[in-house]
């Protein structure tokens, strides 16, 4: 975390991700509850107050922040941080798309009932008859 | 010429036998470039053939652009039912290029998605941890740069709730495995093949093959580089274990129980090493097998490429071009 630096330069061509980021590392420094205007200026004015509260709403939509009627104004808690962010969009993806199996490959497919079965069986007799630990007959070659 | 002309669309029938041959035969390794290589060879014939039954049984109809010498009565004799086909050619053609570029523009979203949401995550190493209590691992292909825009390395994602529930070994297992996915560019092999489903739906059962033969492949990798078969078989059984699905209801108990991928997998890593050779010794039961199966490979594909050729060479000499 600590919150990514990001140059002047580097404003103008941010994606919403990249935004929505750092607002997130911006709302972590704060020591509490954060306003939008803190917030702003701790991005370093950058931003427009408009896109701040709409970055906000969106993460709020997504349940990263968390927010509290003060007053007149909300203020903001980052709910998850950014690895908590890409969790979720990592989620979105994986609940949401249907084809993700043709272009990222899981380590492992679902089992039916007669699978997990047989797994079991298997990894039980792999364990009944296990060597020494740390030696392995049957890996050989380099 | 006669029925032969339509050859190259029915021909992709057997490469089923093949991937099983293969498969009982070869490292998963040469499997997978086996099958992948047939699968776009007889795709791409089998779309050659759609194209020009397309211009011979249509192009003398009004209103079609093509010229009409492109269907000369010589030309459309060659081909049996030379309208009818050609009409069906059409809306055959249309259906696997709209399913080819639909499935190249999901992969690209898809990709761009995943990326998009592991950005957030420091760069530097290969690996995301995400903290998430679902138990997931996946290899995020890396995407080449384009307009302008920088490419991104391939990574690999994997949840906390995977983590926790492996050793430290198993994890270097998991690691091995998704490593191995990335550095073998199993995604190219994997969208080969695909694409080749999409031109022709009698390659749709090559991908699961080649998807099986992929996960062997990446196994076997991941056996090799952490020195273990049992540990690398225990990681993926555990793993498969902890991510479990509700059964579903019904299918499981009529269906006949023919192991699934992961049992196999598991199975197959318990097992000695395949052959590191990709062809096994002639005169064995194996090597005759994979003698026939070769020897029917280059035929399906010698008569796929010949009647596509044929029909071409028909219509060349049929038109002044």
């Amino acid at each position: 975390m600590g919150g990514t630096p990001f140059g002047k330069e580097r404003s103008r061509r941010r994606g919403q991700g990249q935004l929505e980021a750092q607002v997130l590392a911006a709302l972590h420094r704060s020591p509490g509850p954060a306003t939008a205007a803190w917030v702003q200026e701790g991005l370093g004015g950058d931003l427009a107050y408009t896109t701040v509260m709409t970055i906000l709403s969106r993460l709020h939509a997504k349940g990263a922040v968390t927010r509290e009627r003060s007053g007149r104004a909300y203020v903001w808690t980052p709910a998850a941080d950014e690895a908590g962010l890409a969790a979720l969009r990592m989620r979105r993806v994986l609940d949401g798309e249907r084809d993700r199996d043709a272009v990222l490959t899981s380590f492992v497919s679902a089992l039916s009932a007669h699978d997990e079965q047989l797994l079991r069986t298997l990894l039980d007799r792999a364990t009944a008859d296990e060597p020494a630990p740390g030696t392995d007959p049957e890996a050989r070659g380099g | 010429m006669g029925v032969f002309v339509f050859l190259p669309l029915v021909l992709p029938l057997t490469v089923l036998p093949i991937a099983r041959l293969a498969e009982q035969h070869l490292h998963p390794r040469g499997t997978t470039r086996l099958l992948t290589l047939l699968a776009a060879v007889l795709g791409l014939c089998s779309t050659l053939c759609l194209g020009l039954l397309m211009v011979v049984g249509t192009a003398q109809l009004p209103g079609n652009p093509l010229p009409d010498g492109w269907s000369d009565p010589e030309v459309r004799a060659a081909v049996p039912w030379a309208e009818v086909a050609g009409a069906a050619a059409i809306p055959a053609l249309a259906a696997a290029l709209t399913a080819c570029a639909t499935a190249l523009r999901r992969h690209r979203r898809i990709l761009a998605r995943t990326h998009r949401a592991l950005d957030p995550l420091p760069g530097g190493s290969d690996t995301a941890v995400l903290p998430d209590d679902e138990p997931y691992a996946y290899a995020v292909p890396g995407t080449p740069g384009r307009f302008g825009r920088p490419g991104r390395p391939g990574r690999i994602a994997v949840s906390r709730g995977m983590l926790r529930s492996l050793d430290d070994d198993e994890q270097r297992a998991l690691f091995a495995h998704e490593r191995a996915h990335l550095n073998c560019r199993h995604h190219r092999y994997l969208l080969a093949v695909r694409l080749a489903g999409c031109v022709n739906p009698l390659l749709l059962p090559v991908y699961s093959a080649v998807t099986f033969n992929t996960e062997r492949w990446a196994d076997e990798e991941a056996a090799r580089v952490v020195g273990n078969r049992r540990l690398t078989a225990r990681a993926v059984g555990k793993a498969a274990l902890i991510g479990r699905t509700a059964p579903q209801p019904g299918l499981a108990h009529f269906a006949a129980p023919e192991p699934g991928p992961v049992p196999r997998r598991v199975a197959a890593l318990l097992a000695p090493v395949p052959p590191a050779r990709s062809w096994p010794p002639a005169l064995t039961p194996a090597g005759l097998a994979a003698l026939v199966a070769a020897a029917g490979t280059a035929a399906s594909a010698l008569s796929a490429l010949n009647a596509a050729v044929a029909l071409f060479v028909v219509l060349k000499a049929a038109t002044p071009l």
